[in-house]
């Protein structure tokens, strides 16, 4: 029943409601009219270090770079930065200060892959955007979250689907060899090399072995019985190592392609296999554009000296995954451009799910979809004569798409 | 340092009492430290963010965590680097049952305790035929070997993938963030600590403290030396294995990298630098190190300079550990 009390009580309801209402949809953490807060973490000391440091100080300084020519939608990008060590507690911890404590708008981090699943429900329940580093995290990536992106390097499945393609296309083989571990990895990139085998109608004899294999003789002897056109080695570095000698040892001539977890560093590899007509026949994947060092990639490594000419100067820097930190800043400054002036998380989240760019830094596309969270699948390959690399013309991209399981 | 009489080999340097007054002084500073203590825990919640509370939950496991590796080596005396594995062995145990068969909580605590109290049984009987150096190398092996198994188990323990759990739950009621499970965080881990306090005053903690001094001395007042041994130890993983249950009440992944030698060893600093034989001692060991860990994460650059140069100090200048300022209960 209306009284005259109705329009006065109504009123009273829309105050409080609007003094509740405008300040929620003006408040989304992290954000104000000059500036976007982004939490910036991965692994800043202890022994995994190396796989971030400088992905880190990379995407740094691309952030800086877009702050010089005056921000996204006038709004500047502050940077909290939190140290994950690579390990899961400690990356959980990371993010949930820069989440509750830091309040930032988003996520920008992770480059261990097994951290970075410890953080994915936590994520996920928060609603946070998150795009990884460098981290391949497969595991938090299928099935897919709303508000996770990753593999910006590239994921394990993209790695095995693309080292089949490389097999079959440029290589000509029939019948691929492929040694991978028996473990979650090696189940993941085996999966999308299975697939791109099928895809390409050719036969796939897989052998898996342990992560801790001392003695590669038996899986080889039996890739050899089966008269296999070509050997893939996706193990991790030090099983690679001594797949490489011992298919020399059994005068194994075929050609032999190394994924890239099989690389830890090339001058190493080549010190420790020990001959170099064990490289006769070898390629080795690359994620990255061109050879690392190239022309191509020069723009990269130039803004990283003038960036830290300090570190710089230093023998081991920039360090090897440096580069990897770059897409993964574009990725998120351009979802923020995308996004428009009135941002919100939603917005930004949607805007991700259409990026697709090249980021001139990677082999293949940056590009996510509706049900793909993995941004990368594609990969160049070099021939590598245990002291030269040389370009083989093309990327190699993976076809593997999550359908549901 | 402080010889045995009998045995003639070093026992722990326990302390002297000290006078009336000194010791009431204490006393009052170390029950107004607890009631501090008390009044900072039940506002905890009200007054900081999720982040504070989540370090707050996992220096509650910690505690508990050192209150097991209290039992054997503060208590009994005996070497025990197994600690992590017995953790371990409560988080996978406790995050499979309420995967598979969505058991309450305290159920899943309970079984982590006890398949890690089990394996602590057995750890227990190498301390039979071994001591010293030689039963720390065993149980470094069987921390070592555990790690091995959570790591290539893949079917069971999810490998080098980790693990997924769902949420813990209890009473109907899903633990979907850090300040819902601080409260039960909190009292089970308040239940561990006040277990232990009754046990360090009980006939089994001055049995275990007998054995510790002396085997031959307590055996000759008719302590079966045997029996305390293995009890030592199949209590102390028990408490291991709970904190693992208790871990999986406010997280739902682990991984194995977290079940390595470097976790029993910052267990170990926890009850050393708090204060080794000490029940105050290892809780305030357990939150000053989780604390100090968690503080140097902010400064990368120099957090293990940092550790290292504090733990010096507290051995150069506190040997007796933090919480000999204010009692050795």
């Amino acid at each position: 029943m209306l009284t005259r009390r109705t329009p006065l009580r109504a009123a009273a309801v829309a105050a409080l409601l609007s003094m509740f209402a405008a300040p929620a949809l003006a408040q989304e953490p992290g954000l104000t009219p000059t500036s976007i807060k982004i939490g910036l973490f991965g692994p800043l000391s202890g022994p995994s270090m190396s796989y971030g440091f400088d992905v880190m100080n990379a995407a740094r300084m691309y952030y800086d770079k877009i702050n010089a020519e005056g921000g996204i939608h006038g709004r500047k990008i502050e940077l909290s930065v939190q140290d994950d060590r690579c390990n899961a507690n400690d990356l959980v911890a990371a993010v949930k200060k820069l989440v509750e404590q830091d309040q930032v708008f988003l996520l920008n981090g992770a480059s261990c892959s097994a951290a970075a699943v410890a953080g994915k429900d936590y994520v996920v329940r928060s609603g946070v955007p998150w795009l990884m580093l460098n981290a391949s995290a497969d595991g938090a990536l299928y099935p897919p979250q709303p508000n996770i992106f990753g593999a910006f390097s590239i994921s394990q499945r993209a790695m095995g689907g693309s080292i089949v393609e490389f097999a079959v296309k440029q290589l000509n083989a029939k019948k691929i060899g492929y040694i991978n571990h028996d473990d979650a990895y090696g189940a993941w990139n085996l999966e999308a090399a299975q697939f791109q085998a099928k895809d390409n109608k050719v036969d796939l004899v897989v052998e898996s072995v342990n992560p801790n294999i001392s003695d590669v003789t038996a899986p080889l002897l039996k890739l050899r019985a089966a008269n296999v056109d070509v050997l893939l080695i996706a193990t991790y570095a030090r099983p690679a190592q001594l797949i490489l000698k011992k298919a020399y040892e059994l005068g194994f001539t075929k050609p032999q392609v190394l994924a890239v977890n099989a690389i830890a560093n090339v001058q190493q590899l080549s010190e420790n296999v020990g001959s170099k007509d064990a490289f006769k026949n070898v390629y080795i994947q690359e994620v990255l554009a061109d050879k690392p060092g190239s022309e191509k990639l020069k723009w990269v490594y130039d803004m990283y000296k003038t960036s830290y000419p300090d570190l710089a100067s230093k023998p081991d820097h920039p360090q090897v995954y440096m580069p990897y930190g770059i897409p993964s800043a574009m990725a998120v400054v351009k979802a923020l451009q995308d996004a428009g002036p009135d941002l919100t998380r939603a917005k930004f989240i949607e805007a991700a799910k259409k990026l697709n760019f090249d980021s001139g830094v990677m082999a293949g596309p940056i590009a996510f979809g509706e049900n793909e969270r993995a941004a990368q699948k594609a990969s160049i390959f070099l021939k590598f004569d245990g002291a030269e690399m040389t370009r083989v013309p093309g990327a190699f991209a993976s076809r593997w798409t999550y359908q549901g399981q | 340092m402080i010889m045995n009489p009998i045995t003639n080999r070093q026992v722990l340097d326990l302390p002297i009492r000290e006078s009336g007054a000194k010791n009431r002084n204490r006393i009052i500073s170390g029950g107004a430290l607890v009631v501090a203590l008390a009044v900072l825990t039940v506002v905890l919640p009200f007054v900081t963010s999720g982040y504070v509370i989540y370090i707050a939950n996992l220096l509650l496991v910690f505690t508990v965590l050192s209150l097991g590796m209290h039992i054997v080596i503060g208590e009994a005396g005996q070497f025990s680097l197994s600690h992590a594995a017995f953790y371990g062995l409560g988080i996978y145990t406790a995050g499979l049952l309420n995967n598979a068969f969505g058991l309450p909580l305290i159920l899943n605590i309970i079984a982590g305790g006890l398949v890690a109290g089990l394996c602590g049984l057995a750890i227990g009987f190498l301390s039979l035929r071994m001591r010293d150096i030689y039963l720390a190398l065993s149980t470094f092996a069987f921390g070592e070997a555990m790690q091995w198994i959570f790591l290539n188990w893949t079917p069971v323990t999810g490998g080098p993938n980790g693990l997924n759990f769902q949420p813990a739950h209890l009473f109907g009621f899903t633990f979907l963030s850090d300040k819902a499970a601080y409260p039960v965080v909190l009292i089970l881990a308040l239940v561990f600590v006040a277990a232990t306090f009754v046990i360090h005053f009980s006939t089994l903690g001055r049995s275990f403290r007998a054995v510790r001094e002396s085997e031959i001395a307590a055996a000759a007042v008719g302590i079966d030396v045997k029996r305390v041994k293995i009890f030592a130890f199949a209590l102390s993983a028990f408490y291991a294995g709970a904190a693992g249950g208790l871990f999986t009440t406010f997280s739902t992944f682990i991984h194995p990298e977290s079940l390595g030698f470097h976790t029993t060893i910052l267990v170990l600093t926890m009850v050393v630098v708090g204060g080794i034989g000490s029940v105050s001692g290892a809780i305030g060991g357990a939150i000053v190190f989780g604390l100090i860990s968690e503080l140097l994460r902010q400064v990368p650059s120099y957090q293990e300079v940092i550790y290292g140069g504090i733990l010096i100090l507290f051995m150069m200048y506190l040997p007796r550990g933090i919480f000999s300022l204010i009692g050795r209960r």
